[in-house]
């Protein structure tokens, strides 16, 4: 049969030939089926392309299924298959049926949970940007000047909380459009009180058993503490209540897990509460004072100090992660595992401590050992920064590395393995964040180095080996839009003066400028990085790096 | 019991092939299995495929024979191997494109799983490495978007570029 002439190419009014050679569309008509089967065979980058084609092609090359696949051939099959015992399953994640249990262990069970919900075609693009380290900046400004003491940040489900003196408690959403959802004047819990307390440490509720409301713990400087709920559908926080200032001092570190409470003082000492459950019948969601369940006094805790509260059915698992100096080969890191009952009695108490490098045990291979024959030349320096999310210990040091740190709790035993420097910043790092995925995102202390780390499977693995000795560990933020990140690099930073919330209010005090550095704090959830970022005579902005 | 089957095209044409060739056909084999022995000497329409198509199916069959029947879990190990296709699968698919989709098609109604797969890479094959325009010029698609609605959706899809 002869071709057709060329120029009848471009004519597709001619009517139709009785020629059965192909001047027709032969592919838009096609099953949705058979087009899925052909689609499926083309990497995401053709998929793209082949939605600007048509409205048939678009909608096909746009269906969650095939970026769902595409999702977990990129994203999870090479985790699943890191991570021990859920290998063989690897196989069934391809075939697109998922097993709650592995899911759970994956992390995306929220994503299979919401099934037909889930826009994967969304879901990729997010973590292909994370995987680049692109996205979108903006910022918020949430103080005029510098305040003392500084602002507390945390971020929750892309909600982000601030509490300092002047303003009160604060909540922006990061989604969309930024703006202030509440705020709220910080409320004494006596009410004849001073009324310049500081807050001087915030947590949040991990336990999200409603919704709308997010319980915020606001730690004081004169040990006091305040609950805190925002109710999202009405966009205004609740106060719940106030407990008494305590004379143990300030408090330095809360976790909430509702109905728990865990605080540690100043002065080290380590309490648990429990609220009461039939809070609902409280008016306004007043919530009773708490019975204080134990009470611990530690000698051995400094800070950065990282707090944890995990409360399961049978027990409650209370973590303290924090600085340990050792000499001679300067700072290590410590962990204190509390297992209690409900009722707060102490079944289990354990420590554990890193072994630093320099003291190797002798089944390390003579390589290893010579490498970190090197790093004993210049001491671990103090943490800036420490964050614990099981197994994962980051962290952050002012000598421009990050200390990965692999935890082990078991039934018999806690312990901690031997830190893994992470090599990157190239100034000093003032704050780390790991999330429960071996996420973790780190930030400079001029705020103007931002990395991610995938540190999943810890050091151990063949490729994560590779990945160390290339320098190939992390991914430099590179925000889309330059505007709006003015880095403020015209205070130097002055040798070893590095934030410690602790200190801070003493290093204000003294006028000590541009030690006072609150910029430091780092967060991120799912789709946004927050930080914190101080502009010396400008105030303070939170900038959040958007990967949607 | 017989080793010679008869197929009959959509256009009325009887074709004789092995039994073992057309089992290929998850389609057949059930209706055989289905219909026992002693009807297996009727012919068996095949009413969506013509005679071309099917004698070209029917080479496809042959050639294939011997190989391991298709495994349940196919689909990881097909996906790994994107759009690779053997040397002889390649010239068996450079036909015109009205008889690679109907080979398509009658891959799809046969199930033959094996050969549609060979067909859908051919056809993903020819889609790759092109621009959207050359690729609606390859299939005479016809552009139903406005060259705004064109430029969103590329606006929209700029951070899967590679």
């Amino acid at each position: 049969m002869p071709k057709r002439p060329r120029e009848d190419v471009d004519d597709l009014s001619r009517p139709a030939k009785r020629s059965r050679f192909s001047s027709f569309d032969k592919i838009s008509p096609l099953s949705d089926e058979l087009l899925l089967r052909i689609f499926s065979n083309l990497p995401i980058s053709t998929l793209a392309l082949c939605q600007r084609i048509s409205h048939r092609f678009y909608d096909i090359a746009g269906d969650s299924q095939l970026w769902k696949s595409a999702y977990y051939t990129r994203f999870v099959r090479p985790r699943a298959s890191r991570i021990p015992g859920i290998r063989d399953h690897g196989s069934t994640a391809g075939s697109l049926q998922y097993s709650s249990k592995v899911s759970r262990w994956l992390d995306d069970h929220e994503l299979v949970k919401s099934g037909s919900q889930t826009n994967w075609k969304r879901q990729y693009k997010l973590r292909h940007n994370w995987s680049r380290g692109s996205c979108d900046v903006r910022e918020i400004q949430v103080a005029e000047r510098p305040c003392a003491p500084p602002l507390l940040v945390r971020l929750h489900q892309g909600i982000v909380f601030t509490v300092d003196l002047t303003c009160g408690l604060r909540a922006w959403t990061v989604k969309g459009n930024h703006k202030l959802l509440a705020i709220v004047a910080l409320r004494r819990g006596t009410p004849d009180g001073p009324g310049n307390i500081a807050p001087t440490s915030m947590g949040v509720d991990v336990q999200d058993s409603n919704p709308d409301l997010v319980n915020v713990a606001i730690g004081f400087e004169d040990g006091q503490f305040s609950i805190y709920a925002l109710k999202k559908s009405a966009g205004k926080f609740i106060h719940r209540f106030s407990h008494a200032p305590s004379s143990a001092g300030m408090i330095s570190a809360i976790a909430f897990a509702a109905p728990y409470l865990l605080a540690m003082t100043e002065g080290q000492l380590l309490s648990l509460y429990r609220f009461s459950l039939d809070s609902a019948q409280q008016p306004e969601l007043r919530m009773e004072a708490p019975h204080l369940l134990c009470s611990l006094q530690s000698h051995t805790v400094w800070p950065p100090l990282s707090l944890s509260l995990r409360p399961s059915s049978q027990n409650i698992l209370a973590s303290i992660a924090y600085a340990l100096p050792t000499y001679p080969s300067g700072w290590s890191v410590g962990l204190q595992e509390l297992r209690l009952t409900l009722d707060g009695e102490i079944k289990e108490s354990r420590i554990a401590s890193a072994v630093e490098q320099g003291f190797q045990s002798l089944s390390m291979s003579s390589a290893a050992a010579s490498f970190s024959s090197t790093l004993t030349d210049q001491m671990p320096s103090k943490p800036t920064s420490l964050s614990y999310s099981h197994p994962y210990l980051l962290a952050s040091r002012p000598d421009n590395t990050l200390t990965l740190y692999l935890v082990t709790s078991t039934m018999d035993s806690l312990s901690i393995g031997s830190g893994t420097r992470l090599w990157g910043h190239t100034s000093s790092v003032s704050s780390a964040h790991v999330g429960g995925r071996g996420k973790a995102v780190s930030v400079s202390s001029r705020g103007d180095d931002l990395r991610i780390w995938e540190l999943e499977g810890g050091t151990a693995s063949a490729s994560m080996r590779r990945r160390l000795a290339t320098g190939e560990m992390s991914i430099r933020i590179r925000p889309d839009t330059a505007n709006g990140i003015a880095i403020s690099g015209e205070t130097p930073l002055r040798g070893q003066t590095y934030a410690r919330q602790f200190e801070l209010r003493h290093l204000v005090g003294c006028g000590a400028e541009d030690a006072y550095m609150s910029r430091g704090w780092v967060g991120f959830d799912d789709e946004k990085v927050v930080v914190l970022q101080d502009r010396s005579h400008e105030g303070q902005a939170l900038v959040v790096y958007d990967f949607t | 019991m017989s080793n010679t089957i008869i197929l009959t095209s959509s256009d009325n044409v009887e074709i004789p092939v092995d039994r073992e060739v057309a089992e290929r056909s998850i389609l057949i084999k059930n209706m055989l299995e289905d219909v026992g022995d002693a009807a297996a000497n009727e012919p068996i329409p095949i009413p969506n495929v013509n005679e071309a198509v099917l004698k070209k199916v029917i080479e496809w069959c042959v050639h294939h024979k011997g190989d391991p029947p298709a495994a349940a879990d196919d689909e990881t190990e097909s996906r790994k191997r994107t759009t690779e296709i053997d040397e002889w699968d390649q010239k068996f698919m450079q036909v015109d494109q009205e008889m690679l989709f109907e080979i398509i098609l009658a891959a799809n109604y046969l199930d033959i799983k094996a050969l549609l797969d060979v067909g859908c890479k051919t056809v993903a094959n020819m889609i790759k490495g092109k621009s959207p325009e050359e690729i609606r010029k390859t299939f005479n698609i016809t552009n139903d978007f406005t060259p705004e609605e064109e430029e969103q959706i590329r606006r929209e899809n700029e951070w899967a570029e590679e």
